[in-house]
Protein backbone atom coordinates (compact mmCIF):
# COMPACT_ATOMS: atom_id res chain seq x y z
CA UNK A 1 0.00 0.00 0.00
CA UNK A 2 2.81 2.40 0.85
CA UNK A 3 4.38 1.94 -2.55
CA UNK A 4 1.08 2.48 -4.29
CA UNK A 5 0.57 5.64 -2.29
CA UNK A 6 3.98 6.99 -3.25
CA UNK A 7 3.45 6.10 -6.91
CA UNK A 8 0.08 7.81 -6.94
CA UNK A 9 1.48 10.86 -5.22
CA UNK A 10 4.24 11.10 -7.78
CA UNK A 11 1.84 10.65 -10.64
CA UNK A 12 -0.87 13.01 -9.45
CA UNK A 13 1.08 15.59 -7.46
CA UNK A 14 1.43 17.90 -10.44
CA UNK A 15 -2.25 17.53 -11.17
CA UNK A 16 -3.07 18.50 -7.58
CA UNK A 17 -0.87 21.58 -7.74
CA UNK A 18 -2.20 22.69 -11.11
CA UNK A 19 -5.77 22.11 -10.05
CA UNK A 20 -5.33 24.06 -6.81
CA UNK A 21 -3.75 26.95 -8.66
CA UNK A 22 -6.51 27.03 -11.24
CA UNK A 23 -9.19 26.93 -8.54
CA UNK A 24 -7.58 29.74 -6.59
CA UNK A 25 -7.40 31.77 -9.77
CA UNK A 26 -11.01 31.12 -10.64
CA UNK A 27 -12.08 32.09 -7.12
CA UNK A 28 -10.64 35.55 -7.44
CA UNK A 29 -11.57 36.00 -11.07
CA UNK A 30 -15.21 36.36 -10.07
CA UNK A 31 -15.12 39.03 -7.42
CA UNK A 32 -14.24 42.71 -7.55
CA UNK A 33 -11.86 42.81 -4.64
CA UNK A 34 -10.08 39.73 -5.99
CA UNK A 35 -7.27 38.40 -3.86
CA UNK A 36 -7.81 41.11 -1.29
CA UNK A 37 -10.51 38.85 0.13
CA UNK A 38 -7.90 36.39 1.30
CA UNK A 39 -6.57 39.15 3.54
CA UNK A 40 -9.82 40.98 4.30
CA UNK A 41 -11.69 37.90 5.42
CA UNK A 42 -9.51 36.92 8.39
CA UNK A 43 -8.75 40.57 9.12
CA UNK A 44 -12.42 41.50 9.49
CA UNK A 45 -13.14 38.54 11.72
CA UNK A 46 -10.17 39.46 13.85
CA UNK A 47 -11.53 42.99 14.30
CA UNK A 48 -14.91 41.61 15.32
CA UNK A 49 -13.43 39.26 17.89
CA UNK A 50 -11.00 41.85 19.21
CA UNK A 51 -13.89 44.23 19.70
CA UNK A 52 -16.17 41.62 21.27
CA UNK A 53 -13.69 39.96 23.56
CA UNK A 54 -11.10 42.65 24.03
CA UNK A 55 -13.49 45.47 24.88
CA UNK A 56 -16.91 44.03 25.66
CA UNK A 57 -15.73 41.01 27.68
CA UNK A 58 -12.45 42.61 28.69
CA UNK A 59 -9.95 39.94 27.86
CA UNK A 60 -6.50 40.75 29.15
CA UNK A 61 -4.28 38.58 26.94
CA UNK A 62 -1.02 40.14 25.88
CA UNK A 63 -0.99 41.06 22.16
CA UNK A 64 -4.65 40.13 21.95
CA UNK A 65 -5.04 40.97 18.26
CA UNK A 66 -2.22 38.63 17.21
CA UNK A 67 -3.49 36.04 19.67
CA UNK A 68 -6.89 36.05 17.97
CA UNK A 69 -5.48 36.27 14.47
CA UNK A 70 -3.34 33.14 14.86
CA UNK A 71 -6.39 31.38 16.26
CA UNK A 72 -8.63 32.32 13.35
CA UNK A 73 -5.99 31.49 10.77
CA UNK A 74 -5.40 27.96 11.97
CA UNK A 75 -9.01 27.32 12.84
CA UNK A 76 -10.19 28.40 9.38
CA UNK A 77 -7.82 25.97 7.73
CA UNK A 78 -8.95 23.11 9.93
CA UNK A 79 -12.63 23.96 9.64
CA UNK A 80 -12.70 24.52 5.87
CA UNK A 81 -10.67 21.44 5.02
CA UNK A 82 -12.91 19.16 7.04
CA UNK A 83 -16.18 20.64 5.81
CA UNK A 84 -15.04 20.44 2.21
CA UNK A 85 -13.75 16.89 2.60
CA UNK A 86 -17.23 15.61 3.42
CA UNK A 87 -18.57 16.84 0.10
CA UNK A 88 -15.46 16.45 -1.98
CA UNK A 89 -16.60 13.41 -3.94
CA UNK A 90 -19.99 14.88 -4.72
CA UNK A 91 -18.60 18.23 -5.75
CA UNK A 92 -16.14 16.54 -8.09
CA UNK A 93 -18.71 14.21 -9.57
CA UNK A 94 -17.96 15.15 -13.19
CA UNK A 95 -14.36 14.05 -12.76
CA UNK A 96 -14.89 11.09 -10.50
CA UNK A 97 -17.45 9.54 -12.81
CA UNK A 98 -15.37 9.90 -15.97
CA UNK A 99 -11.83 8.99 -15.09
CA UNK A 100 -9.88 7.21 -12.39
CA UNK A 101 -8.20 9.39 -9.81
CA UNK A 102 -6.97 8.33 -6.38
CA UNK A 103 -9.63 9.98 -4.27
CA UNK A 104 -7.37 11.26 -1.50
CA UNK A 105 -5.84 13.56 -4.11
CA UNK A 106 -9.08 15.53 -3.90
CA UNK A 107 -8.47 16.07 -0.18
CA UNK A 108 -4.94 17.17 -0.94
CA UNK A 109 -6.22 19.70 -3.47
CA UNK A 110 -8.54 21.19 -0.84
CA UNK A 111 -5.62 21.30 1.61
CA UNK A 112 -3.42 23.08 -0.93
CA UNK A 113 -6.08 25.70 -1.58
CA UNK A 114 -6.83 26.34 2.09
CA UNK A 115 -3.15 26.01 2.94
CA UNK A 116 -2.33 28.81 0.54
CA UNK A 117 -4.89 31.05 2.21
CA UNK A 118 -3.45 30.13 5.58
CA UNK A 119 0.00 31.00 4.30
CA UNK A 120 -1.18 34.49 3.36
CA UNK A 121 -2.70 34.90 6.81
CA UNK A 122 0.58 33.89 8.39
CA UNK A 123 2.33 36.57 6.36
CA UNK A 124 -0.02 39.04 8.01
CA UNK A 125 0.85 37.51 11.37
CA UNK A 126 4.51 38.13 10.58
CA UNK A 127 3.76 41.77 9.79
CA UNK A 128 1.79 42.11 13.01
CA UNK A 129 4.64 40.60 15.03
CA UNK A 130 6.94 43.25 13.63
CA UNK A 131 4.50 46.15 14.04
CA UNK A 132 3.69 45.25 17.66
CA UNK A 133 7.42 44.74 18.31
CA UNK A 134 6.90 41.31 19.77
CA UNK A 135 10.24 39.90 21.00
CA UNK A 136 11.15 37.04 18.66
CA UNK A 137 13.11 34.01 19.83
CA UNK A 138 14.44 30.90 18.13
CA UNK A 139 11.36 29.11 19.40
CA UNK A 140 9.60 30.59 16.39
CA UNK A 141 11.00 27.69 14.36
CA UNK A 142 8.62 25.35 16.18
CA UNK A 143 5.89 26.63 13.90
CA UNK A 144 7.17 24.16 11.27
CA UNK A 145 6.59 20.92 13.21
CA UNK A 146 3.33 22.37 14.50
CA UNK A 147 2.10 22.99 10.96
CA UNK A 148 3.26 19.54 9.82
CA UNK A 149 1.27 17.97 12.63
CA UNK A 150 -1.74 20.05 11.65
CA UNK A 151 -1.46 18.90 8.01
CA UNK A 152 -1.11 15.29 9.03
CA UNK A 153 -4.17 15.39 11.28
CA UNK A 154 -6.30 17.26 8.77
CA UNK A 155 -5.35 14.83 6.01
CA UNK A 156 -6.24 11.85 8.17
CA UNK A 157 -9.59 13.29 9.27
CA UNK A 158 -10.22 14.42 5.70
CA UNK A 159 -9.77 10.91 4.31
CA UNK A 160 -12.25 9.51 6.81
CA UNK A 161 -14.78 12.23 6.15
CA UNK A 162 -14.41 11.77 2.39
CA UNK A 163 -15.23 8.09 2.77
CA UNK A 164 -18.21 8.42 5.09
CA UNK A 165 -19.44 11.56 3.37
CA UNK A 166 -20.23 9.46 0.32
CA UNK A 167 -22.46 7.01 2.14
CA UNK A 168 -23.99 9.14 4.88
CA UNK A 169 -26.04 11.94 3.39
CA UNK A 170 -26.35 14.21 6.39
CA UNK A 171 -22.83 13.81 7.71
CA UNK A 172 -22.22 17.41 6.69
CA UNK A 173 -24.88 18.68 9.09
CA UNK A 174 -23.56 16.61 11.97
CA UNK A 175 -20.03 17.73 11.25
CA UNK A 176 -21.15 21.34 11.24
CA UNK A 177 -22.54 21.01 14.75
CA UNK A 178 -19.53 19.03 15.96
CA UNK A 179 -17.14 21.59 14.55
CA UNK A 180 -19.01 24.41 16.24
CA UNK A 181 -18.63 22.62 19.57
CA UNK A 182 -14.94 22.05 18.91
CA UNK A 183 -14.64 25.70 17.93
CA UNK A 184 -15.70 26.79 21.40
CA UNK A 185 -13.48 24.15 22.99
CA UNK A 186 -10.49 25.33 21.02
CA UNK A 187 -10.08 28.79 22.42
CA UNK A 188 -9.85 30.73 19.21
CA UNK A 189 -10.45 33.99 21.05
CA UNK A 190 -9.76 33.05 24.64
CA UNK A 191 -7.12 31.14 26.51
CA UNK A 192 -8.47 27.73 27.54
CA UNK A 193 -5.80 27.28 30.14
CA UNK A 194 -6.94 30.37 32.08
CA UNK A 195 -10.66 30.34 31.47
CA UNK A 196 -11.60 26.74 32.20
CA UNK A 197 -11.56 25.26 35.73
CA UNK A 198 -8.51 23.31 36.79
CA UNK A 199 -8.54 19.68 35.67
CA UNK A 200 -10.67 20.26 32.56
CA UNK A 201 -8.48 22.90 30.97
CA UNK A 202 -5.62 20.41 30.75
CA UNK A 203 -7.85 17.68 29.36
CA UNK A 204 -9.16 19.87 26.59
CA UNK A 205 -5.92 21.75 26.05
CA UNK A 206 -4.07 18.51 25.40
CA UNK A 207 -6.79 16.16 24.25
CA UNK A 208 -8.22 18.44 21.59
CA UNK A 209 -5.50 18.44 18.94
CA UNK A 210 -6.48 21.67 17.30
CA UNK A 211 -6.61 23.45 20.67
CA UNK A 212 -3.20 22.07 21.53
CA UNK A 213 -1.68 23.08 18.19
CA UNK A 214 -3.19 26.53 18.43
CA UNK A 215 -1.87 27.10 21.92
CA UNK A 216 1.56 25.81 20.93
CA UNK A 217 1.66 28.11 17.93
CA UNK A 218 0.88 31.12 20.09
CA UNK A 219 3.45 30.08 22.66
CA UNK A 220 6.25 29.85 20.13
CA UNK A 221 5.32 32.87 18.02
CA UNK A 222 4.14 35.43 20.57
CA UNK A 223 5.38 34.40 23.98
CA UNK A 224 8.76 32.92 23.00
CA UNK A 225 8.11 29.64 24.78
CA UNK A 226 8.94 26.09 23.77
CA UNK A 227 5.85 24.02 23.07
CA UNK A 228 5.26 20.64 24.68
CA UNK A 229 7.50 18.60 22.38
CA UNK A 230 6.51 15.09 23.43
CA UNK A 231 2.84 15.84 23.08
CA UNK A 232 3.46 17.40 19.69
CA UNK A 233 5.25 14.27 18.54
CA UNK A 234 2.44 12.14 19.94
CA UNK A 235 -0.19 14.05 17.99
CA UNK A 236 1.92 13.84 14.86
CA UNK A 237 2.10 10.06 15.20
CA UNK A 238 -1.64 9.85 15.87
CA UNK A 239 -2.19 11.89 12.72
CA UNK A 240 0.06 9.54 10.80
CA UNK A 241 -1.84 6.48 11.99
CA UNK A 242 -5.21 8.05 11.16
CA UNK A 243 -3.92 8.98 7.71
CA UNK A 244 -2.68 5.46 7.01
CA UNK A 245 -5.98 3.90 8.06
CA UNK A 246 -7.83 6.53 6.04
CA UNK A 247 -5.82 5.91 2.89
CA UNK A 248 -6.30 2.18 3.24
CA UNK A 249 -10.03 2.69 3.61
CA UNK A 250 -10.14 4.85 0.50
CA UNK A 251 -8.09 2.41 -1.58
CA UNK A 252 -10.41 -0.39 -0.60
CA UNK A 253 -13.62 1.43 -1.39
CA UNK A 254 -12.89 4.24 -3.83
CA UNK A 255 -14.19 2.51 -6.93
CA UNK A 256 -17.57 2.00 -5.33
CA UNK A 257 -18.12 5.69 -4.67
CA UNK A 258 -19.32 6.33 -8.20
CA UNK A 259 -22.05 3.76 -7.82
CA UNK A 260 -23.54 5.68 -4.92
CA UNK A 261 -23.41 9.33 -5.96
CA UNK B 1 1.74 -16.91 -33.99
CA UNK B 2 0.14 -15.99 -30.73
CA UNK B 3 -2.29 -13.13 -30.77
CA UNK B 4 -1.58 -10.04 -28.72
CA UNK B 5 -4.45 -9.30 -26.40
CA UNK B 6 -4.97 -5.71 -25.34
CA UNK B 7 -7.82 -6.37 -22.94
CA UNK B 8 -8.61 -9.57 -21.12
CA UNK B 9 -11.73 -9.84 -19.03
CA UNK B 10 -12.52 -12.94 -17.00
CA UNK B 11 -15.67 -13.70 -15.03
CA UNK B 12 -16.50 -10.06 -14.53
CA UNK B 13 -19.30 -9.47 -12.05
CA UNK B 14 -20.45 -6.00 -11.15
CA UNK B 15 -23.32 -5.36 -8.81
CA UNK B 16 -24.77 -2.36 -7.12
CA UNK B 17 -25.30 -3.85 -3.71
CA UNK B 18 -25.31 -2.73 -0.10
CA UNK B 19 -24.37 0.68 -1.29
CA UNK B 20 -27.60 2.41 -0.59
CA UNK B 21 -27.09 5.81 0.80
CA UNK B 22 -28.16 6.28 4.37
CA UNK B 23 -28.45 9.28 6.55
CA UNK B 24 -28.13 9.41 10.28
CA UNK B 25 -31.67 10.71 10.53
CA UNK B 26 -33.04 7.81 8.49
CA UNK B 27 -31.16 5.14 10.38
CA UNK B 28 -32.44 6.57 13.65
CA UNK B 29 -36.04 6.63 12.50
CA UNK B 30 -36.13 3.35 10.62
CA UNK B 31 -33.82 1.31 12.69
CA UNK B 32 -34.86 -2.14 11.64
CA UNK B 33 -36.39 -1.64 8.26
CA UNK B 34 -33.19 -1.40 6.31
CA UNK B 35 -33.47 -3.21 3.06
CA UNK B 36 -30.53 -4.32 1.07
CA UNK B 37 -30.73 -3.29 -2.53
CA UNK B 38 -28.91 -5.65 -4.75
CA UNK B 39 -28.82 -5.31 -8.46
CA UNK B 40 -26.39 -7.31 -10.52
CA UNK B 41 -25.64 -5.39 -13.68
CA UNK B 42 -22.98 -7.66 -15.18
CA UNK B 43 -23.21 -11.37 -14.44
CA UNK B 44 -19.86 -13.02 -14.95
CA UNK B 45 -18.76 -12.23 -18.48
CA UNK B 46 -15.43 -13.17 -20.04
CA UNK B 47 -14.01 -11.87 -23.28
CA UNK B 48 -10.83 -10.51 -24.76
CA UNK B 49 -9.98 -7.83 -27.26
CA UNK B 50 -6.99 -8.26 -29.55
CA UNK B 51 -4.46 -5.51 -30.11
CA UNK B 52 -5.84 -3.16 -32.76
CA UNK B 53 -9.25 -4.77 -32.76
CA UNK B 54 -12.48 -2.80 -32.78
CA UNK B 55 -15.10 -4.34 -30.55
CA UNK B 56 -18.69 -3.17 -30.68
CA UNK B 57 -21.06 -3.82 -27.81
CA UNK B 58 -24.77 -3.82 -28.48
CA UNK B 59 -27.77 -4.65 -26.34
CA UNK B 60 -31.01 -3.18 -25.06
CA UNK B 61 -31.08 -0.51 -22.37
CA UNK B 62 -29.95 -1.76 -18.99
CA UNK B 63 -28.12 -4.78 -20.33
CA UNK B 64 -24.87 -3.74 -18.65
CA UNK B 65 -23.04 -2.23 -21.63
CA UNK B 66 -22.09 1.05 -20.04
CA UNK B 67 -21.31 -0.62 -16.74
CA UNK B 68 -18.84 -2.87 -18.51
CA UNK B 69 -17.27 0.12 -20.20
CA UNK B 70 -16.95 2.01 -16.92
CA UNK B 71 -15.32 -1.03 -15.37
CA UNK B 72 -12.81 -1.20 -18.23
CA UNK B 73 -12.01 2.46 -17.64
CA UNK B 74 -11.27 1.72 -13.99
CA UNK B 75 -14.09 3.84 -12.65
CA UNK B 76 -16.03 0.91 -11.21
CA UNK B 77 -14.35 -1.90 -9.42
CA UNK B 78 -15.40 -5.45 -10.24
CA UNK B 79 -17.11 -7.39 -7.45
CA UNK B 80 -15.32 -10.44 -8.71
CA UNK B 81 -13.36 -11.40 -11.78
CA UNK B 82 -10.45 -9.55 -13.32
CA UNK B 83 -9.76 -6.98 -15.98
CA UNK B 84 -6.27 -7.01 -17.46
CA UNK B 85 -5.32 -4.06 -19.64
CA UNK B 86 -1.71 -5.18 -20.10
CA UNK B 87 -0.49 -1.77 -19.03
CA UNK B 88 -2.15 0.21 -21.81
CA UNK B 89 -3.37 3.75 -21.31
CA UNK B 90 -7.10 4.07 -21.60
CA UNK B 91 -9.66 6.83 -22.00
CA UNK B 92 -13.41 6.88 -21.88
CA UNK B 93 -15.19 9.13 -24.32
CA UNK B 94 -18.74 9.90 -23.40
CA UNK B 95 -20.77 13.06 -23.31
CA UNK B 96 -19.14 15.60 -21.01
CA UNK B 97 -15.69 14.66 -19.83
CA UNK B 98 -15.08 15.81 -16.29
CA UNK B 99 -14.87 19.56 -16.44
CA UNK B 100 -14.72 21.98 -13.56
CA UNK B 101 -17.23 24.71 -14.26
CA UNK B 102 -15.41 27.58 -12.61
CA UNK B 103 -12.23 27.09 -14.60
CA UNK B 104 -11.50 28.20 -18.12
CA UNK B 105 -11.53 25.84 -21.06
CA UNK B 106 -7.78 26.09 -21.36
CA UNK B 107 -7.24 25.04 -17.75
CA UNK B 108 -9.69 22.21 -18.18
CA UNK B 109 -7.76 20.93 -21.18
CA UNK B 110 -4.61 20.68 -19.09
CA UNK B 111 -6.39 19.11 -16.15
CA UNK B 112 -8.24 16.54 -18.24
CA UNK B 113 -5.04 15.69 -20.07
CA UNK B 114 -3.16 15.19 -16.84
CA UNK B 115 -5.90 12.91 -15.57
CA UNK B 116 -5.62 10.85 -18.74
CA UNK B 117 -2.01 10.21 -17.80
CA UNK B 118 -0.16 12.81 -19.87
CA UNK B 119 2.39 15.18 -18.43
CA UNK B 120 1.75 18.90 -18.35
CA UNK B 121 4.30 19.45 -21.13
CA UNK B 122 2.73 16.82 -23.38
CA UNK B 123 -0.66 18.44 -23.00
CA UNK B 124 0.80 21.89 -23.62
CA UNK B 125 2.29 20.60 -26.84
CA UNK B 126 -1.13 19.51 -28.09
CA UNK B 127 -3.11 22.31 -26.48
CA UNK B 128 -3.28 24.41 -29.65
CA UNK B 129 -4.45 21.45 -31.75
CA UNK B 130 -7.25 20.81 -29.29
CA UNK B 131 -8.31 24.44 -29.26
CA UNK B 132 -8.24 24.60 -33.06
CA UNK B 133 -10.20 21.41 -33.40
CA UNK B 134 -12.84 22.49 -30.89
CA UNK B 135 -13.49 25.79 -32.72
CA UNK B 136 -14.34 27.64 -29.54
CA UNK B 137 -12.67 30.95 -30.37
CA UNK B 138 -12.39 33.36 -27.45
CA UNK B 139 -14.50 31.15 -25.23
CA UNK B 140 -11.49 28.98 -24.53
CA UNK B 141 -10.39 31.51 -21.87
CA UNK B 142 -13.84 31.81 -20.30
CA UNK B 143 -15.11 29.60 -17.47
CA UNK B 144 -16.62 26.35 -18.72
CA UNK B 145 -19.91 27.03 -16.91
CA UNK B 146 -20.62 29.77 -19.47
CA UNK B 147 -20.47 27.29 -22.36
CA UNK B 148 -23.47 26.09 -24.27
CA UNK B 149 -24.01 22.35 -24.25
CA UNK B 150 -22.74 22.13 -27.83
CA UNK B 151 -19.50 23.91 -26.98
CA UNK B 152 -19.11 21.74 -23.95
CA UNK B 153 -19.34 18.51 -25.89
CA UNK B 154 -17.14 19.87 -28.68
CA UNK B 155 -14.37 20.59 -26.19
CA UNK B 156 -14.81 17.24 -24.49
CA UNK B 157 -14.66 15.45 -27.80
CA UNK B 158 -11.59 17.34 -28.97
CA UNK B 159 -9.64 16.54 -25.82
CA UNK B 160 -10.14 12.81 -26.07
CA UNK B 161 -9.73 12.80 -29.84
CA UNK B 162 -6.47 14.73 -29.96
CA UNK B 163 -4.87 13.21 -26.87
CA UNK B 164 -4.68 9.69 -28.18
CA UNK B 165 -4.56 6.80 -25.76
CA UNK B 166 -3.77 3.14 -26.57
CA UNK B 167 -7.28 1.99 -25.81
CA UNK B 168 -10.32 4.11 -26.49
CA UNK B 169 -13.70 3.41 -24.96
CA UNK B 170 -16.55 5.11 -26.74
CA UNK B 171 -19.97 5.38 -25.19
CA UNK B 172 -22.47 6.25 -27.91
CA UNK B 173 -20.64 9.41 -28.94
CA UNK B 174 -19.13 9.23 -32.37
CA UNK B 175 -19.92 12.75 -33.35
CA UNK B 176 -21.07 15.89 -31.58
CA UNK B 177 -22.09 19.45 -32.33
CA UNK B 178 -23.77 20.98 -35.34
CA UNK B 179 -23.89 19.52 -38.84
CA UNK B 180 -20.46 20.75 -39.84
CA UNK B 181 -18.72 19.70 -36.66
CA UNK B 182 -20.56 16.41 -36.72
CA UNK B 183 -19.01 15.53 -40.04
CA UNK B 184 -15.56 16.65 -38.94
CA UNK B 185 -15.71 14.77 -35.64
CA UNK B 186 -17.07 11.65 -37.28
CA UNK B 187 -14.19 11.62 -39.76
CA UNK B 188 -11.70 12.22 -36.99
CA UNK B 189 -13.20 9.39 -35.02
CA UNK B 190 -13.08 7.08 -37.98
CA UNK B 191 -9.43 7.80 -38.64
CA UNK B 192 -8.66 7.25 -34.95
CA UNK B 193 -10.56 4.02 -34.83
CA UNK B 194 -9.09 2.58 -38.01
CA UNK B 195 -5.53 3.14 -36.79
CA UNK B 196 -4.00 -0.35 -36.76
CA UNK B 197 -2.44 -0.06 -33.29
CA UNK B 198 -5.42 1.34 -31.49
CA UNK B 199 -7.78 -0.91 -29.61
CA UNK B 200 -11.31 0.42 -29.49
CA UNK B 201 -14.44 -0.61 -27.65
CA UNK B 202 -17.64 1.05 -28.86
CA UNK B 203 -21.01 0.92 -27.17
CA UNK B 204 -23.74 1.90 -29.57
CA UNK B 205 -27.34 1.34 -30.58
CA UNK B 206 -26.67 2.14 -34.19
CA UNK B 207 -26.56 -1.07 -36.22
CA UNK B 208 -25.10 0.70 -39.24
CA UNK B 209 -22.20 2.23 -37.35
CA UNK B 210 -21.26 -1.05 -35.75
CA UNK B 211 -21.49 -2.90 -39.04
CA UNK B 212 -19.28 -0.33 -40.71
CA UNK B 213 -16.58 0.04 -38.06
CA UNK B 214 -16.28 -3.09 -35.98
CA UNK B 215 -14.25 -6.26 -36.38
CA UNK B 216 -16.22 -8.07 -33.71
CA UNK B 217 -19.58 -7.43 -32.10
CA UNK B 218 -20.61 -8.52 -28.65
CA UNK B 219 -24.31 -8.70 -27.85
CA UNK B 220 -25.12 -8.29 -24.21
CA UNK B 221 -28.43 -9.29 -22.75
CA UNK B 222 -29.32 -8.81 -19.07
CA UNK B 223 -25.75 -8.78 -17.90
CA UNK B 224 -24.58 -11.73 -19.94
CA UNK B 225 -23.00 -12.23 -23.31
CA UNK B 226 -25.65 -13.59 -25.61
CA UNK B 227 -23.43 -13.80 -28.63
CA UNK B 228 -20.02 -12.64 -29.76
CA UNK B 229 -18.49 -12.89 -33.21
CA UNK B 230 -18.52 -11.44 -36.74
CA UNK B 231 -20.60 -8.24 -36.95
CA UNK B 232 -22.91 -9.47 -39.75
CA UNK B 233 -24.51 -12.56 -38.18
CA UNK B 234 -24.59 -11.21 -34.63
CA UNK B 235 -26.24 -7.96 -35.65
CA UNK B 236 -28.80 -9.71 -37.87
CA UNK B 237 -29.79 -11.96 -35.02
CA UNK B 238 -29.95 -9.00 -32.65
CA UNK B 239 -32.27 -7.12 -34.98
CA UNK B 240 -34.54 -10.15 -35.30
CA UNK B 241 -34.56 -10.62 -31.55
CA UNK B 242 -35.45 -7.00 -30.89
CA UNK B 243 -38.27 -7.05 -33.42
CA UNK B 244 -39.79 -10.14 -31.87
CA UNK B 245 -39.80 -8.89 -28.30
Amino acid sequence: MFKRFMDDMKKYWKYAVYSSRAQLKSEIANSYLNWLWWILDPLCFMLIYVFMFGYVFKSDEQYFAIFVFIGITMWDFFNRCLLQSVRVIKSNKPIVSKVYIPKFILVIIRMCINGFKMFISFLIVAVMLIVWRVPITWNILYCIPILLTLFMLVFGFGCFLLHYGVFVEDLGNVLNIALRLIFYLTGVFWNIMDRLPAPYNAYIGKGNPIAFLLTSMRECLIYGQTPHRKLLLAWFLIGLVISIIGIRKIYKNENSYVKVI
Amino acid sequence: MEEQHAIEVTDLVISYQNLKKTSIKKSLLHFKRRTIDRFVAVKGISFYVRQGEILGIIGKNGSGKSTTLNALAGIFSPDSGTIDLKGHSISLLSIGVGFQGEMTGRENIILSGMLLGFSEEQVHAKEQDIIDFAELGDFIDKPVRTYSSGMYSKLAFSITAILETDIMLIDEVLSVGDQKFKKKSYNKMKSLISNKDRTVVIVSHSIDTLKQLCDTVMWMHEGQIKKIGEPGPVLDEYVKFMEKS
